[in-house]
C-alpha cells in the first residue's frame, strides 16, 4: 500500500492551502475545511484514489461539466473522465451551476448507468419485418438520413409539409428544434405538454401572461404546494433545496395532495382533499383573506385589471376602486369554509387554519401547482388560477419570497439564425375545437387521424413514448401499425421504449452526457444558462484532438440531435433551393455546414450579456468558458419587472387608453432575452403596446391583453366561456356527483423520487429502488373489497381494466386509490433482448379478430409472459437483478379526457376496484378501443369550436403563447370572413 | 500489523443525518453506489421509510441507514485480521486485501451495515469515503444531498457545526444499548425508524414501490408479527438483508462440539474408571474421532470463508482480541494435543506412551473444553445477536459437546460390537487400517457402553432443559425475544423441536439399546438440528 500520509499530503485540499494556491474552494454542507468538489483549476488533471479498487488505485481524471437529462430540472453534472482510456467513471454535481448548486437527486449519479447500460442502442436500425414484429436490420446513418430527407423534401415540395411531425417529450433545450421546424416551414411541432402541464399553465397564463410560476421559495414565509416538489416536478432538486432552506428558517409548508407524498409528509399542514375540490378550497381562502381585510389593496389597485372588469364585464366604466372592492367582498362569498370542507371532504377547521397561515404570509407567499390536481381534473386549470389568486390578493407577485412569472427568471439567448414563423397551421395538433388549448392536442393524434383529418409522411418521436406515456396506448398502436396513417416513423432515442418497437427507424441519440443542448429554467429569482455537452468530445478537444462530429466521441454510432438536424436539413435541401439550407450554414465559412462549435460559439460570444467579459477574466474564450463551467449566471435578483419604467426612448408618440394601456410607435428594441412572451395586441392605429400607466408612470406591466394581472379574462369571456372568465370552481369529471356509488377515484399520476416517466428505466440503481406500482388503497376500502397488501385487484375504467397488486396504506384518502406513474414497462416477446431488460416485463399482446373478415377487432389483451430476470451482459450487475416485478401499464386502460378549454388530458379516472377474478394475473390488461373512440367523441362534444365562438374570425387568440407560433395571417379561420384580428 | 493511519491531523470524525431536512430522495444511495462501485443487491447506505399513524394523521418517516462509525466498533473487535479497523481519526475503515471473508464483522454489527461485496468477496460498508476525506473532500453523500441533510465534522472541535448539533440539539443514535458509542447522530429521527422492530413487515412481499427482496439466507426487514409500537407503523421501503452465517457455521459448531466432546467424554470415562488408559477407546477412538472432527471443523470453517485462500492470515495477521483468532489457536493447540495423543498410542506398548497420553490431558482437557466453549465468546462478540448473549451459552455448549462426544463414542462402541470388540470396531469405523487394529491392546472387562449411554442421557437431559428455558423464560430484549420466537415458533421451529425430539429419542434409546445404531445417530442429528436452529434464529432478527 502506498503511504497514505504521503497521499494525504500530496492531495490535501485543506481550505487555506487551496486558497493560498489561488484555487477555488467549494464549501460543502458541513462547513468545514473539507471541500465539496475539487478546485476547478485542477479539473484538467484531478488525481483521486478509486475506492472501487481494493488497493485504492490512483486515477487521473478530467472533470467535464454537462447537464442531467432525466427530469426537466436540468441540474448540472460533472463527469469524471478517466484520462487513461477516456471513459466516464462517475458523474457528480456541478458546483458552478446556479440552479442545482452542485447537488443532485438520485438520478444525477445514476446517469452513469445510462452511459454504461448494456441494453442501450448503439447503432441505427431499420425495421426488417412488419411494425412491431421485432425484426431489425443494421442501417448506416447515411442510408437512413437519405431516406428520411427525401421523404421530408417530397412532403415539403408537394405542399404537404405539415405531414412532417416532430413529437417531443422532454425537450431538454430551448428552441433549437423549433427553429429547425420553422426553417423547414412546417407547423410540425408536437409536444407532450397536454398530458403534462397544460392546465397548470393555463391558470397562470390567464392571470399574468406567462404560463409558469417561479416561486421564490428560499425567501418565502409560507409555501403552498399543490405538488410534490420535495420529490418530483419542475424543478425538483433545485426547488427542494430552497424549500428546505426556507423551512429551516421557519417557513410554513402547506401541501394539498390526496395521497401521502414525501412532500406531504414533511408539511406543517397536509390537506388531502377530495380530488378536484382544490379550487373550492382556494376560493374559500381567498374570500377569507378579503373578508378579514388582509388583501394588499395597494397592489390590487395598481396591478389588477379591475377597471376592465368593472367597465366591460359589469358595464360600469369609470367605477372607483372602492366600488370594485365592494364587488370583491362578495365575489366568492358563496365559498365558505363549510362549503369548501363539504366539497373537499375535510375538516373546515383545518381549512380555516391554513387560510390564516396564508393570509399572514403577506408578500412572502410562494405557491406552486404544476401537474397534480391541475393535470388530474376537468377544469384543473382553475386550480392554478385560484391558487395564483392568493398570490395576487396578497401582492406576493414578483417580489422577494413571492411568486414570479417564469419568463423573468429565465434567459434564452438569440441564436445564429432565426428562421421566420411558419406560414401554415396544423389541424392535427391545433384542431379547431380547441381554440384556447395551451398546447398541441398531442394525445388525440390517433383519434384525429382516425377521423380522417390527415396522415403523416414522417413522424419523429423524440424522447417521447406515446404508446406507454399517453392514455389509450392501444389506439396509438393501431395508428402506428397502419402504414396508411403513419408512412414513416422515426424514433430518436438512446434506449428501447414501447413506442420504438413500432418504428421504421430507430436512431440512437446520446444520453445526458453525450449531447449538446442549451437551457434555462426558473429555479429561483435569477437568470442562468446551462450548457449540456458530450463530455468525451469535450475531453478530447481539451486534450488537443478536435472532434468534428459527436459520433466520433460517443459510444458506438450514437449521435446527438443538434448535428442530426443540421445534417438532415442539408440533405432535405442540398442545393439550398428550398431556402432551408441557409438556416444551417456557417457564418464563419459561408456556404459550408454549420457545426455545433460555431453554433454555440456564436451564442456565447454575441447573445449572452456578461459572458464574454466573465470568460475573458479567466483568460478564456466564451465557448471554452462554457465547456469548462457548464453554466453561467446571467443575472440575479431580477425583481418586479412589471414595475420597471419604460424608457422615454420607447415611448415615441405614446397614447394611453381608458384602461391605462400605453401604446407607442417607437420600434420594439430587439430583446436580449428571447424567452417566449405573449403578444398582446397594439392599438387600432398600429401602435404597439409599450406598457401601462401606473401612478403617473409608464411601466412594463404584464404581457396580458390588459397589461395587468387579469382577475377577469376578456379572452375567456369572448371566446365562448364567459362563465369561467373569473377564477372559479369547476366540478371535476371525478366529482362525487359524477361517480356511481361503487366507483372510486384513481390517481394515476403520482411520481416517485427516483424515476421519471420512461426515461430513467435504463438506470439500474434507480430500478433497484423503485420497480413496481402497486395500487395504494386505504384499509377501509381494502377491507370492503377483501384484499390485503399483495392481493390482486381488478381496476375497471371506462374502456377496460388492469390487474394489479394492492398496497394497503394509511397514506391515502379513503375513496381514492392511486397507482404510481413510471412503472409497468414492457417489451413484446418478439423483441427478444431488445428492450430495457432491467425494468421491462415481457408480454404477449393479442388483438381479437374483427367481426368482418380480414379486419382487426378493437379488443386488446396484454398478458405478462415473464417479469424482469437476471441476465448475462458486459455488466456483472445484470446477473444480480433480484427483482422480477415491473408493475402494471395502467395508462393503456385510460380513455382520452381533453379539457375543453386548456386541452389538458384530465388524468384522474373514475374506476371500480374489485377482487381479481379467477384466471386474472398480475399486470393483465384489457381494453376495447371502440370504447376509446366513444370516450373521445363524448369529450369532443364538450368543446366550443373556434368557428362557433371566435370573436374575430381567427382560430385562436393571437396573444396566447403557442409553441412554434405561426405567422399571424394563418390564424384566420379557413372560410371565415377576412376580419382583421 | 500496523493499522494504517492516513490522517495526519487529529480529528474525531462524526456525522449528523438531519432527518428534518431529509426528503427521502435516495440521492445518497446512488451517489454512494457510484463513488464506491457498490453492486446491485448490496448497500453501503440506503433510505429506510416507514409509515406511521392513520389517515389523515399519518407521515412517512425516513432513516438514512448506514455504518455508525462506532467508537467501540464490534466489527473491528471481532475481525481476525484487522481488515476492519478504526483509524485514529475515528473512521472505521477496512482493507479489502486482507479480508478473509469470515463475515464475523457482519454478525457483530448491531446495525447491519456490513456486507460481502460479490465482486471481490470482501467485507465492506460505509467508510466515510475515507479516500475522499484524505484528499480534502467531503464524502460523496454529503456532496450530493440536495438539502444538506448529511453533514460531517470533528467532535473534538467545539466550533464545528456537527459538534454544535450533537451537543446542543436533540439527537439520537441507533441502539445505544449496544454500547458501541456511535458517531453517527440522527437529528429529528422518528423512533419508529430508529427501532428496527417498530414497523410491521407488510404481507404479500411488497413495499410501497418495490418488492421485498427475496434473497438467499435473507432476513426481511420489519417485524414479522406484532410490531414494537402502540401506533400503526408499517415498513414502506427497505433493502435486502442477509444473515451472514449459513448452515456451514451451524455445522461447524456441531463438528467442533464432537471434536471436543469425544475427548472430554473419554477423560470422563477414564476418571470414572469405565475405561483405562490402555483401552482401545482412549488409545484410538478418542484421538482419531476427535482429530477427524477437528479436521472437518477446519475444512468447514475455511469453506465458509469468502476468501478461503487467505485463511492463514488468521495466524499471520492475527488480531488477538478476536475470538475467531483465539478460537483458531485453541483448535490448533487442541489438534496438536490430539496428534501427540495419537502418536503416543502409535508408539505402541503400554507404559511410557500411555502415561504420556494421560499427562497430555492436562493440556487436552482444558483445550477440549475451550474448543467447545469459545464459540460462546465469539457469539458474544457478535453484539448484534441478542439470542447469543446468554450467560448460559458456554455451559450449554459444553453440555452439547459432551452429548455429542458420548453419542459418537457410543456409536463407535456399538459398531464395534460393544465390549471387547470396541477397539477393532472403532478402528474399522475410523478407517485407520488393520495394522493399527492389530496393535490394539487388551480391552476393559466391561465395555464403556452403559457409561456412555448414561453420560449421553444426562448431557442430553441437561441440554434439553437449557434449550427449553429459551421457550419458557422471558427474554431481556425485544431482539432476543423475537429470535427465540423465530427459533421456537417461527422460521426455525422445525429444526428446534425436531432437534430436541431426536436428541430425546436418542438418549432414551441409548438407555434401552434394542436399536443398536439408531440412538446415537438420532442424538447427533438432533444436536445438529438444534445447533442450526440456534445459529440461524440468532441471525433472524432484522437489525436495521
Amino acid at each position: 500500500m502506498r503511504d497514505p500520509k504521503q497521499l494525504a499530503a500530496r492531495v490535501s485540499a485543506a481550505r487555506q492551502a487551496v486558497e493560498a494556491r489561488g484555487e477555488t474552494f467549494y464549501p460543502g454542507a458541513s462547513r468545514i475545511h473539507l471541500a465539496a468538489f475539487p478546485p476547478k483549476e485542477r479539473w484538467d488533471d484531478w488525481v483521486e484514489v478509486d475506492a472501487r479498487t481494493p488497493d485504492r488505485r490512483e486515477r487521473h481524471y478530467m472533470l467535464v461539466p454537462t447537464t442531467c437529462f432525466n427530469c426537466e430540472s436540468a441540474c448540472g453534472l460533472l463527469a469524471y473522465v478517466d484520462r487513461d482510456g477516456l471513459e466516464v467513471r462517475k458523474l457528480e454535481g456541478n458546483p458552478e451551476h446556479p440552479g442545482s448548486r452542485g447537488r443532485n437527486c438520485a438520478k444525477g449519479p445514476a446517469t452513469l448507468n445510462q452511459v454504461t447500460d448494456p441494453d442501450r442502442i448503439l447503432a441505427p436500425l431499420r425495421r426488417a419485418g412488419e411494425r412491431g414484429e421485432g425484426r431489425w436490420a443494421a442501417v448506416s446513418w447515411d442510408e437512413a438520413l437519405d431516406d428520411i430527407a427525401a421523404r421530408i423534401r417530397r412532403a415539403i415540395t408537394e405542399r404537404r409539409g405539415n405531414e412532417v411531425m416532430y413529437h417531443v417529450g422532454r425537450p431538454g433545450e430551448d428552441g433549437f428544434t423549433e427553429r429547425v421546424l420553422a426553417a423547414w416551414g412546417v407547423d410540425g411541432h408536437n409536444s407532450h405538454t397536454n398530458i403534462c402541464s397544460s392546465s397548470g399553465r393555463a391558470g397562470y397564463h390567464y392571470w399574468m401572461g406567462f404560463d409558469r410560476p417561479s416561486p421564490d421559495y428560499a425567501s418565502a414565509d409560507v409555501i403552498v404546494l399543490v405538488s410534490a416538489h420535495l420529490e418530483s416536478g419542475h424543478y425538483f432538486n433545485p426547488h427542494a433545496q430552497r424549500i428546505v432552506e426556507a423551512r429551516q428558517r421557519g417557513a410554513k409548508l402547506i401541501v394539498l395532495d390526496v395521497r401521502l407524498s414525501n412532500t406531504a409528509s414533511q408539511a406543517d399542514h397536509w390537506i388531502a382533499p377530495q380530488p378536484g375540490s382544490e379550487a373550492a378550497i382556494f376560493l374559500a381562502i381567498a374570500h377569507h383573506v378579503i373578508a378579514t381585510g388582509r388583501h394588499d389593496r395597494g397592489f390590487i389597485e395598481r396591478w389588477w385589471n379591475w377597471q376592465e372588469y368593472m367597465a366591460v364585464a359589469l358595464g360600469r366604466p369609470g367605477a372607483s376602486f372602492a366600488e370594485f372592492e365592494a364587488e370583491l367582498a362578495t365575489m366568492w362569498s358563496r365559498y365558505t369554509f363549510e362549503f369548501a370542507a363539504r366539497e373537499a371532504g375535510v375538516d373546515a377547521a383545518a381549512l380555516r387554519a391554513i387560510a390564516d397561515v396564508i393570509a399572514g404570509a403577506g408578500t412572502r407567499l410562494a405557491a406552486h401547482v404544476w401537474r397534480s390536481a391541475a393535470a388530474g381534473n376537468l377544469g384543473g386549470w382553475q386550480v392554478s388560477r385560484t391558487l395564483f389568486l392568493l398570490n395576487a390578493l396578497l401582492g406576493a407577485v414578483a417580489c422577494e419570497g413571492g411568486t414570479y412569472p417564469n419568463g423573468w427568471n429565465k434567459f434564452v439567448p438569440r441564436p445564429i439564425h432565426t428562421p421566420p414563423h411558419p406560414h401554415t397551421w396544423n389541424e392535427l395538433t391545433w384542431p379547431v375545437e380547441y381554440p384556447l388549448a395551451m398546447n398541441e392536442l398531442s394525445f388525440l393524434l390517433p383519434h384525429l387521424v382516425g377521423d380522417g383529418r390527415g396522415a403523416l409522411e414522417v413522424y419523429f418521436t423524440r424522447v417521447y413514448n406515446p404508446v406507454w406515456t399517453n392514455p389509450d396506448g392501444f389506439s396509438w398502436i393501431e395508428m402506428l401499425t397502419d402504414p396508411a396513417k403513419i408512412r414513416l416513423h422515426v424514433a430518436l432515442t438512446p434506449t428501447w421504449n414501447e413506442t420504438a418497437q413500432y418504428a421504421d427507424y430507430v436512431l440512437p441519440m446520446g444520453v445526458g452526457s453525450e449531447r449538446h443542448d442549451l437551457h434555462s429554467y426558473e429555479t429561483h429569482d435569477a437568470q442562468w444558462l446551462g450548457f449540456r455537452q458530450p463530455v468525451l468530445r469535450a475531453a478530447r478537444e481539451r486534450l488537443g484532438a478536435p472532434v468534428a462530429d459527436t459520433r466520433q466521441a460517443n459510444p458506438g454510432e450514437v449521435w446527438e440531435e443538434n448535428e442530426l438536424w443540421i445534417e438532415l436539413s442539408w440533405r432535405i435541401d442540398p442545393d439550398g433551393a428550398l431556402g432551408i439550407r441557409r438556416h444551417f450554414e456557417s457564418r464563419e465559412r459561408p456556404g459550408e455546414k454549420l457545426g455545433v462549435d460555431e453554433y454555440y460559439r456564436y451564442i456565447f460570444e454575441h447573445s449572452v450579456p456578461g459572458l464574454p467579459a466573465r470568460a475573458a477574466a479567466d483568460g478564456l474564450a466564451p465557448l471554452d468558458f462554457m465547456r469548462r463551467h457548464g453554466a453561467f449566471e446571467v443575472r440575479r435578483g431580477i425583481g418586479p419587472v412589471h414595475a420597471e419604467a419604460v424608457p422615454a426612448a420607447e415611448l415615441d408618440d405614446a397614447v394611453t387608453d381608458a384602461l391605462g394601456r400605453v401604446f407607442t410607435r417607437a420600434p420594439k428594441p430587439a430583446p436580449e432575452n428571447i424567452v417566449p412572451v405573449p403578444t398582446p395586441d397594439g392599438d387600432a392605429d398600429g401602435r404597439r403596446r409599450a406598457g401601462i400607466a401606473v401612478d403617473g408612470r409608464v411601466v412594463r406591466g404584464f404581457p396580458t391583453p390588459s397589461g395587468r394581472l387579469e382577475l377577469w379574462s376578456r379572452t375567456l369571456a369572448e371566446w365562448g366561456w364567459p362563465e369561467y372568465a373569473l377564477p372559479t370552481y369547476i366540478e371535476s369529471h371525478v366529482h362525487p356527483r359524477a361517480l356511481a356509488a361503487d366507483q372510486l377515484v384513481l390517481i394515476p399520476t403520482f411520481r416517485v423520487p427516483v424515476q421519471v416517466h420512461t426515461r430513467s428505466g435504463n438506470a439500474k440503481w434507480l430500478d433497484e429502488i423503485a420497480h413496481t406500482n402497486p395500487l395504494w388503497i386505504h384499509p377501509r376500502d381494502a377491507a370492503r373489497i377483501g384484499v390485503d397488501t399483495g392481493g390482486l385487484v381488478r381496476v375497471e375504467t371506462e374502456i377496460g381494466h388492469f390487474v394489479v397488486k394492492a398496497w394497503v396504506t394509511e397514506g391515502i384518502r379513503p375513496g381514492v386509490v392511486a397507482c404510481s406513474h413510471h412503472m409497468g414497462r414492457w417489451k413484446l416477446a418478439a423483441a427478444g433482448d431488445r428492450g430495457q431488460r432491467q425494468v421491462m416485463a415481457t408480454v404477449s399482446l393479442d388483438r381479437e379478430a374483427g367481426r368482418e373478415a380480414g379486419r382487426d377487432g378493437a379488443r386488446w389483451t396484454m398478458r405478462r409472459q415473464h417479469g424482469v430476470a437476471p441476465y448475462a451482459s458486459a455488466d456483472p450487475d445484470t446477473r444480480r437483478i433480484w427483482w422480477s416485478d415491473a408493475g402494471v401499464h395502467q395508462n393503456l386502460t385510460f380513455p382520452v379526457h381533453p379539457d375543453p378549454i386548456s386541452g389538458m388530458h384530465c388524468w384522474h379516472q373514475a374506476v371500480r376496484v374489485r377482487r381479481a377474478e379467477p384466471g386474472d394475473r398480475h399486470a393483465d390488461i384489457f381494453v376495447d378501443t371502440e370504447r376509446s373512440r366513444a370516450a373521445y367523441r363524448a369529450w369532443l362534444a364538450r368543446t366550443r369550436p373556434a368557428h362557433q365562438v371566435s370573436p374575430d374570425g381567427t382560430r385562436r387568440p393571437y396573444w396566447l403563447l403557442r409553441p412554434l407560433k405561426p405567422a399571424r395571417e394563418v390564424y384566420a379561420l379557413p372560410g371565415a370572413p377576412d376580419r382583421k384580428p | 500489523m500496523d493499522t494504517p493511519d492516513p490522517e495526519p491531523e487529529r480529528h474525531r470524525w462524526a456525522k449528523v443525518i438531519d432527518q428534518t431536512r431529509c426528503i427521502g430522495c435516495h440521492a445518497c444511495s446512488t451517489a454512494c453506489k457510484s463513488e464506491n462501485g457498490v453492486p446491485l443487491g448490496v448497500h453501503r447506505t440506503y433510505v429506510k421509510a416507514v409509515e406511521i399513524g392513520a389517515f389523515p394523521s399519518v407521515r412517512r418517516a425516513f432513516q438514512v441507514t448506514r455504518c455508525n462509525q462506532c467508537d467501540d466498533a464490534p466489527c473491528t473487535a471481532v475481525c481476525p485480521t484487522r481488515a476492519m479497523f478504526r483509524r485514529q481519526d475515528g473512521i472505521v475503515d477496512f482493507d479489502k486485501r486482507i479480508c478473509i471473508g469470515c463475515k464475523a464483522c457482519i454478525a457483530a454489527c448491531p446495525y447491519d451495515a456490513i456486507f460481502i461485496n460479490p465482486d471481490d468477496g470482501a467485507a465492506e460498508k460505509c467508510n466515510f469515503c475515507s479516500h475522499r476525506v484524505d484528499a480534502g473532500l467531503e464524502p460523496a453523500c454529503v456532496t450530493v444531498c440536495p438539502t444538506g441533510a448529511i453533514v460531517i465534522g470533528d467532535l473534538d472541535d467545539p466550533g464545528s457545526p456537527v459538534a454544535r448539533i450533537v451537543q446542543r440539539d436533540a439527537v439520537a443514535v441507533r441502539r445505544p444499548e449496544k454500547e458501541t458509542r456511535p458517531k453517527l447522530f440522527y437529528k429529528g429521527a422518528h423512533q419508529a425508524t430508529l427501532d428496527p422492530l417498530a414497523a410491521r413487515r407488510p404481507p404479500g412481499g411488497l413495499l410501497m414501490w418495490s418488492e421485498q427482496p427475496d434473497v438467499p439466507h435473507g432476513v426481511p426487514a420489519g417485524h414479522p408479527e406484532r410490531a414494537n409500537s402502540a401506533v400503526a407503523v408499517r415498513l414502506a421501503y427497505d433493502v435486502a438483508h442477509r444473515a451472514p452465517w449459513d448452515a456451514r457455521v451451524s455445522l461447524y459448531t456441531w463438528t467442533k462440539g464432537i471434536a471436543a466432546g469425544v475427548y472430554l467424554v473419554g477423560l470422563l470415562l477414564l476418571a470414572l474408571g469405565a475405561v483405562d488408559a490402555g483401552s482401545a477407546l482412549w488409545r484410538w477412538s478418542v484421538p482419531i474421532a476427535a482429530l477427524a472432527a477437528v479436521a472437518v471443523t477446519g475444512v468447514v470453517l475455511i469453506a465458509d470463508l469468502d476468501h478461503p485462500e487467505r485463511f492463514l492470515l488468521i495466524f499471520t495477521r492475527r488480531h488477538g482480541r478476536s475470538w475467531l483468532v483465539r478460537g483458531a489457536f485453541v483448535l490448533v493447540g487442541y489438534g496438536g494435543v490430539l496428534a501427540a495423543h495419537l502418536v503416543a498410542s502409535l508408539l505402541g506398548a503400554p507404559g511410557a506412551s500411555l502415561r504420556l497420553s494421560v499427562w497430555l490431558a492436562i493440556a487436552g482437557g482444558p483445550l477440549a473444553a475451550m474448543s467447545a466453549v469459545y464459540t460462546a465468546f465469539l457469539f458474544a462478540q457478535c453484539k448484534a445477536r441478542d439470542l447469543w448473549q446468554s450467560p448460559l451459552l458456554p455451559p450449554h455448549l459444553l453440555v452439547q459437546a459432551v452429548a455429542a462426544g458420548a453419542s459418537v463414542l457410543l456409536l463407535i462402541d456399538t459398531l464395534a460390537g460393544g465390549g471387547g470388540a470396541a477397539a477393532a470396531g472403532a478402528v474399522a469405523v475410523t478407517g485407520s487400517g488393520g495394522a493399527v487394529a492389530a496393535a490394539s491392546g487388551g480391552p476393559a472387562a466391561a465395555g464403556p457402553g452403559p457409561a456412555l449411554a448414561w453420560i449421553l442421557a444426562i448431557a442430553a437431559a441437561t441440554h434439553i432443559a437449557v434449550a427449553l428455558a429459551e421457550v419458557a423464560l422471558t427474554h431481556g430484549t425485544a431482539h432476543a425475544r423475537l429470535a427465540a420466537h423465530e427459533m421456537t415458533r417461527g422460521r426455525y421451529r422445525r429444526w428446534f423441536w425436531g432437534g430436541l425430539a431426536l436428541t430425546t429419542l436418542g438418549a432414551l434409546g441409548a438407555l434401552a439399546p434394542w436399536l443398536p445404531v439408531a440412538p446415537p445417530i438420532a442424538a447427533l442429528a438432533g444436536l445438529l438440528a438444534f445447533e442450526h436452529a440456534h445459529v440461524q434464529a440468532g441471525q433472524a432478527v432484522p437489525l436495521a
